[in-house]
């Protein structure tokens, strides 16, 4: 066996116990080890040599680069979720008929599309969807970040709340709770838009706040611009008035006098 | 195989903490760059904070992605600042398109930096050193690559001289590099300056040469005024003592003659004979020798010495006598008369003018309409230009006489134009009409003042001889008619002298304020001082400002426009002045000085400055003037005019339609460029008057020396001009336009074409001065007669070792009717025009067009046998004993004959005629006597004799003497007879013809 696969071989194994151990900062370190020594394996991508020992090393670093996706969500680090993913992405998509499909690949993907929704990118959210085959949105783990996005986008926030307690794989856990968070800054966005004021309870109410502590301390970190007063939350200052639309009327002139001067030259 | 479907992976590696990840995914894109540049556009901020990053190591990596990425975005300017970060990396060999368009890209920055550079002087904005470097790489590399023309151009773009050099030296064919580099100089480099440096290298380059190419190097030498230079160079080939390269010093000066660069080649006459008598030992230039001696007393003593052991007359050195005598006729030729009187002797006897045309223009021309008799009077010159034929005014002598006033005045003119180059006669031929000294009222002034002026024309450009007289003439006269027509022939001969004598009294003719005289000392002061940019100019200005008269006025502004002739950037502050002028005179004066200081350039500054004034000035006149300035600035690209006036020709102003017909006339004159005709073709039918005259002009500038085989429109144009002619409800303008087109169509004897730009590509100033004066024959017809300065002859003329004729043959590769003269018009035809003068019936039209195309076909079958009889026996018989005995012979075969083949070539014998659609089939036969030192097909060439001890006969031997009148005004061609009989000294002057006068 090649001395190098080795090496990540043993490297490996040790990232794998320590992440058992829950030592997150071994792991961390061992991780980055790993992908200095995965650069110097030709046959992965985007180069995709075809060397002897191709398989193993697509696997081994498929598998890497999962479990360094995992490490991100217990560290519940969102970049370094985004970056290993991507960098796990080409395995799945670019390498049928090199090595089989990864048991890990729909949960993975799964959490991905979670991730999207709280981090409330819904376009990237599609564009996920729609590249993985029909036959994936039959996965659980698919369905649900998909039916999450339905409520979500139906306004049927309390479903995706309850949702949480339904969850599946462990790792999921993080970014359900994370949801609630981006629920809740839907929310407001739309009252703002809806409503010129609301009362304190009911805003309370609306937003899930369980104190008006809760609710004020929320407003100044997110909301500045909204203002409480009298038991009222007041938008009016966010709907600032339009600026009043000027018609350029020298521009205007200038424009129309040049036409004539243009017309007039004509050859 | 897999391929990556996507860049996301390395995009995401860029942000991870490990460089050495970053490297990999550096590495990575920087090979994908060309698939995934739009997902990577979106964070390439990213990487370009990699590159600002001075720790990270490959910081030229990250350079070299982000300069891919912006290439593919179109951002170039971009693109171009990172690959320069990348420098290293950057690989210029590189056979992409993204390392092409950058390098291209690189090469235009670099050559506008350079440029402004140059412009503001040195304290220009500095050049990024790494852009320099790469410039320099990729000079390199063309070099080594073998691409020397490449890189010539990309090093005469980007100021780089020291490459230039390398360059040109490295290539194999060093002549061959040096002939590319002149001709890059000439049509791409505008700053003349800049130009300038060019050619001073390419000379330094020459002189390093084993054997230079004198002639390029006294061409360059020419345009960098170096007369010295020249002078030295002649003297040396001269002093050679090898009759070859006496030969080449000859063909130099014959070749510098052509750029009509007058007070250079008196540098270089001056020089040459100065080094002569310096040596102290010429024999007959003693008077010089003298004062060469007191100026210089180091060799006083040396002068005497010599001359004293010189003055016995006994034994003289061989060699010096011999170089004495090379001396005279290199003094000769560089004076300009040998190749005046040469092309005076071919002009005379190849002359082939059709008096026919003229004698029906005659007639149908109403007598009482002044207009159109003058014009047919100035037809004539320019029909006869420079051929001494004056035989249909001599015929005419009645008819001529209705000319009173000024229209006598341009009569008298005239006979300057038909005596154009009769450089010693001239002021004999003109005797009878000269103000004669102390007999007061003698003449008319105005036939005075026409002579004055005709002998300005006789003697453009070489006025040496006539000058004092003319001064005389001016100083002796009260009358302003006579000072008009002094002043004109004092500026004509004087050309771009700057003599202050003359300058100062012609001015004082403008200080009398009298109108006509000062219209007239305008202009003159300009032609004295073409091209000398000096403060006269704002004197002239100032004078302008000052006086009352429109025409003082517009006289001035063209003056002043003349004497920036060819300065370029220099004239600028002028030209500005002028165009910013209240005085829409002077702002039409400016047009002229943006026509002439950028003559020839196409300069787009100046063109773009042109056609804003076209369509932005209030005044017709400016407008018009501008747009034919358009012509002037674009002659040395004619293909360019009719693309840039296209538009103009069709606006609705007939002023800026009249200028785009002359524009073309001008740049696009000789050429028989198609579209330039397919362009003046509906101008000639325009709706207004003027138009039609300018167009019917212009076309004939255009259409000057082709014939109808070359072009079939020119039967279609000949016989519209005789229909306008012949329209009696047709305008007096437009007639007189078809009068001058006729006369210009068939100019100097059919032999001469209108030629802005000498063989080497220099511009003939005379000619270009000829034709901006011309143009102005629309506020004063006297003028029209400048148009002859622009002819030259379209001749092949080879000479031996004496400068004589020899007889010598030479092949032009096509079939012969292509180039031929075209048919006289036949007298059956205008007789039966001329019997039914006044009711022309249909039917009598029918008969008519009957009658022509009879003529018309037995002219053809006439033609064919003549052709072959004249070829079996070109001395036997005289032109017209053959014509009969053909047409006796041929009367019954004439259809067998006319389906003979034409033959594919034609021999031709010198001096030959050689029209400049057919320079480029002319070919010199192996194996014949005589080879041409030089393989130019036409013009002056020196032919090397390579039998020199067998006896030579001469050719162009005939004088104008032994032809009557009679015989020449018969129509017929008194060339081929003279050509077979006479064998006299070729060198023999043409007699004048016995003087006459017109005057009643």
């Amino acid at each position: 066996m090649d001395p190098q696969l080795v090496e990540v071989t043993q490297i490996f194994a040790r990232f794998k116990a320590a992440l058992v151990r829950k030592d997150f900062d071994h792991c961390k370190k061992l991780l980055s080890q790993l992908k200095v020594l995965l650069t110097r394996f030709p046959s992965l991508p985007p180069t995709f040599e075809k060397t002897p020992n191709a398989v193993q090393e697509l696997l081994i670093a498929r598998e890497i680069y999962e479990h360094a996706v995992v490490l991100s969500v217990k560290t519940e680090n969102q970049d370094a979720f985004e970056r290993d993913f991507f960098q796990l992405k080409p395995f799945y998509t670019d390498t049928c008929g090199l090595i089989p499909p990864s048991p890990e690949e729909y949960p993975i993907l799964g959490l991905n599309l979670l991730r999207l929704l709280v981090q409330n990118r819904i376009s990237e959210f599609h564009r996920e969807l729609e590249l993985l085959p029909a036959a994936a949105l039959e996965n659980p783990c698919i369905r649900h970040a998909v039916e999450l996005e339905q409520s979500f986008m139906e306004g049927a926030y309390n479903r995706v709340l309850s949702a949480r307690q339904t969850v599946q794989p462990e790792t999921y856990v993080y970014f359900m709770d994370l949801l609630a968070k981006t629920v809740r800054d839907e929310i407001a966005g739309c009252s703002e838009k809806a409503y010129d004021s609301l009362s304190v309870a009911d805003a309370k109410k609306i937003m899930m706040f369980s104190s008006d502590q809760e609710l004020s301390t929320y407003i100044d970190e997110e909301h500045p611009e909204w203002e409480i007063k009298n038991g009222f939350v007041y938008f009016q200052k966010a709907k600032e008035a339009q600026p009043w639309k000027e018609i350029p009327s020298m521009q205007l002139i200038n424009q129309t006098l040049s036409y004539a001067r243009e017309l007039e030259r004509i050859v | 195989m897999a391929v990556v479907s996507s860049a996301s992976g390395l995009l995401a590696m860029l942000n991870e903490d490990h460089p050495a990840l970053k490297l990999h995914a550096l590495h990575k894109l920087n090979s994908l760059v060309n698939l995934f540049w739009p997902e990577i556009s979106s964070i390439v901020q990213k990487i370009e904070s990699l590159y600002e990053d001075e720790k990270f190591e490959q910081r030229q990596l990250a350079a070299l992605v982000v300069s891919k990425v912006f290439y593919y975005l179109g951002e170039l300017d971009l693109s171009l600042s990172y690959a320069l970060g990348a420098d290293p990396l950057f690989d210029v060999t590189e056979d992409s398109d993204f390392a092409h368009t950058l390098l291209a890209k690189a090469l235009d920055e670099y050559a506008i930096l350079k440029s402004r550079n140059s412009k503001t002087g040195e304290q220009g904005e500095e050049i990024d050193p790494r852009l320099e470097a790469m410039v320099e790489k990729m000079l390199d590399k063309c070099i080594s690559d073998g691409k020397y023309q490449q890189a010539m151009g990309i090093a005469v773009e980007c100021r780089r001289l020291d490459k230039l050099e390398k360059a040109i030296t490295t290539s194999g064919n060093v002549n061959g590099a040096l002939s590319y580099c002149i001709n890059l100089s000439h049509s791409f480099v505008y700053h003349r300056v800049y130009r300038c440096k060019i050619l001073s290298l390419l000379v330094k380059i020459y002189q390093g040469l084993s054997s230079p190419d004198y002639i390029n190097i006294c061409q360059c030498l020419m345009f960098l005024n170096e007369p010295y230079t020249v002078a030295t160079t002649l003297e040396t080939l001269l002093r050679s003592g090898n009759k070859d390269d006496d030969l080449l010093a000859f063909q130099i000066a014959f070749d510098l003659v052509e750029n009509e660069h007058q007070a250079f080649l008196l540098n270089v006459r001056n020089r040459l004979l100065y080094t002569a008598s310096l040596s102290g030992k010429s024999i007959g230039v003693t008077s010089v020798e003298n004062t060469a001696a007191t100026v210089n007393s180091m060799r006083t003593h040396d002068a005497l010495m010599s001359e004293s052991s010189n003055v016995p007359n006994g034994p003289l050195d061989p060699n010096e006598v011999a170089y004495y005598l090379k001396l005279e006729k290199i003094k000769g030729i560089l004076s300009g008369e040998t190749s005046i009187q040469l092309t005076l002797q071919f002009l005379y006897s190849h002359n082939r003018s059709d008096l026919l045309i003229l004698k029906s223009i005659k007639q149908s021309v109403e007598m009482r309409n002044s207009v159109c008799h003058s014009a047919t009077i100035c037809a004539n010159a320019i029909m006869h230009a420079g051929t001494t034929v004056d035989t249909f005014l001599r015929e005419n002598l009645e008819w001529l006489s209705r000319a009173t006033n000024w229209a006598k005045f341009s009569a008298t003119a005239g006979l300057g134009v038909i005596h154009k180059g009769h450089l010693k006669q001239g002021r004999a031929l003109m005797a009878p009409y000269l103000p004669q000294t102390g007999a007061a009222g003698g003449g008319s002034p105005y036939s005075e003042g026409g002579a004055l002026y005709a002998l300005g024309l006789i003697h453009a450009n070489h006025g040496e001889g006539i000058k004092q007289f003319l001064r005389e003439s001016l100083q002796n006269t009260g009358s302003e008619v006579i000072q008009h027509g002094a002043c004109l022939g004092l500026g004509l001969a004087a050309l771009g002298t700057a003599d202050e004598e003359i300058y100062e009294e012609v001015k004082n003719v403008l200080y009398t304020d009298s109108a006509v005289a000062g219209e007239a000392a305008g202009i003159s002061m300009g032609l004295l001082m073409v091209g000398n940019a000096s403060d006269r100019a704002s004197e002239m200005l100032a004078y302008a400002h000052d006086t009352q008269h429109e025409k003082i006025i517009r006289g001035l502004a063209l003056g002043i426009a003349l004497t920036v002739y060819g300065r370029e950037e220099e004239a600028d502050t002028l030209i500005e002045q002028l165009t910013r002028d209240q005085d829409p005179i002077l702002r039409y004066g400016g047009m002229y000085a943006l026509a002439l200081a950028y003559s020839g350039t196409a300069n787009n500054k100046a063109i773009h400055q042109l056609l804003h004034f076209a369509v932005s000035d209030v005044s017709d006149d400016v407008r018009r003037t501008a747009v034919l300035a358009l012509g002037f600035v674009l002659y040395s690209e004619p293909e360019q005019t009719p693309r840039i006036v296209s538009l103009l020709s069709e606006s609705y102003n007939p002023h800026v339609r009249y200028g785009a017909a002359l524009a073309i006339g001008i740049s696009c004159a000789g050429t028989g460029l198609s579209e330039a005709i397919s362009l003046l073709e509906p101008l000639t039918s325009d709706v207004v008057d003027f138009v039609r005259q300018g167009a019917l002009i212009a076309m004939a500038m255009v259409m000057i020396q082709t014939n109808e085989s070359c072009d079939h429109r020119m039967g279609t144009f000949r016989r519209q001009l005789e229909k306008i002619i012949q329209d009696k409800h047709e305008d007096t303008m437009s007639k007189m336009g078809a009068i001058l087109a006729s006369g210009i169509l068939d100019a100097g004897g059919r032999n001469v074409t209108i030629r802005l730009l000498s063989k080497s590509r220099h511009d003939k100033i005379t000619a270009v001065v000829g034709l901006a004066v011309f143009s102005q024959f629309w506020y004063w017809y006297p003028l029209l007669y400048f148009i002859s300065l622009s002819f030259s002859p379209t001749a092949f003329i080879g000479l031996n070792y004496d400068l004589k004729v020899p007889r010598f043959e030479f092949v032009s590769n096509a079939k012969p009717s292509l180039f031929e003269y075209p048919r006289p018009t036949t007298p059956p035809a205008s007789t039966l025009a001329a019997k039914l003068p006044t009711a022309v019936l249909s039917t009598s039209a029918k008969a008519k067009a009957r009658a022509k195309k009879e003529a018309e076909q037995r002219a053809s079958a006439e033609k064919s046998s003549a052709e072959d009889v004249s070829a079996s026996s070109s001395s036997g018989k005289g032109p017209r004993a053959s014509e009969r005995d053909s047409e006796s012979v041929q009367a019954g075969n004439a259809p067998e004959k006319k389906a003979e083949p034409e033959p594919s070539f034609e021999l031709l014998t010198n001096p030959a005629r050689v029209v400049p659609a057919q320079e480029k089939h002319i070919r010199f036969l192996e194996g014949s006597r005589y080879v041409p030192v030089k393989l130019a097909p036409s013009g002056f060439v020196l032919l090397k004799d390579l039998q020199p001890e067998e006896a030579e006969v001469l050719a162009l031997t005939d004088a104008p003497s032994n032809v009557s009148p009679a015989n020449a005004g018969s129509g017929n061609n008194p060339a081929q007879q003279g050509l077979g009989t006479s064998a006299m000294a070729v060198d023999e002057e043409p007699q004048p013809p016995q003087p006459f006068e017109f005057s009643a």
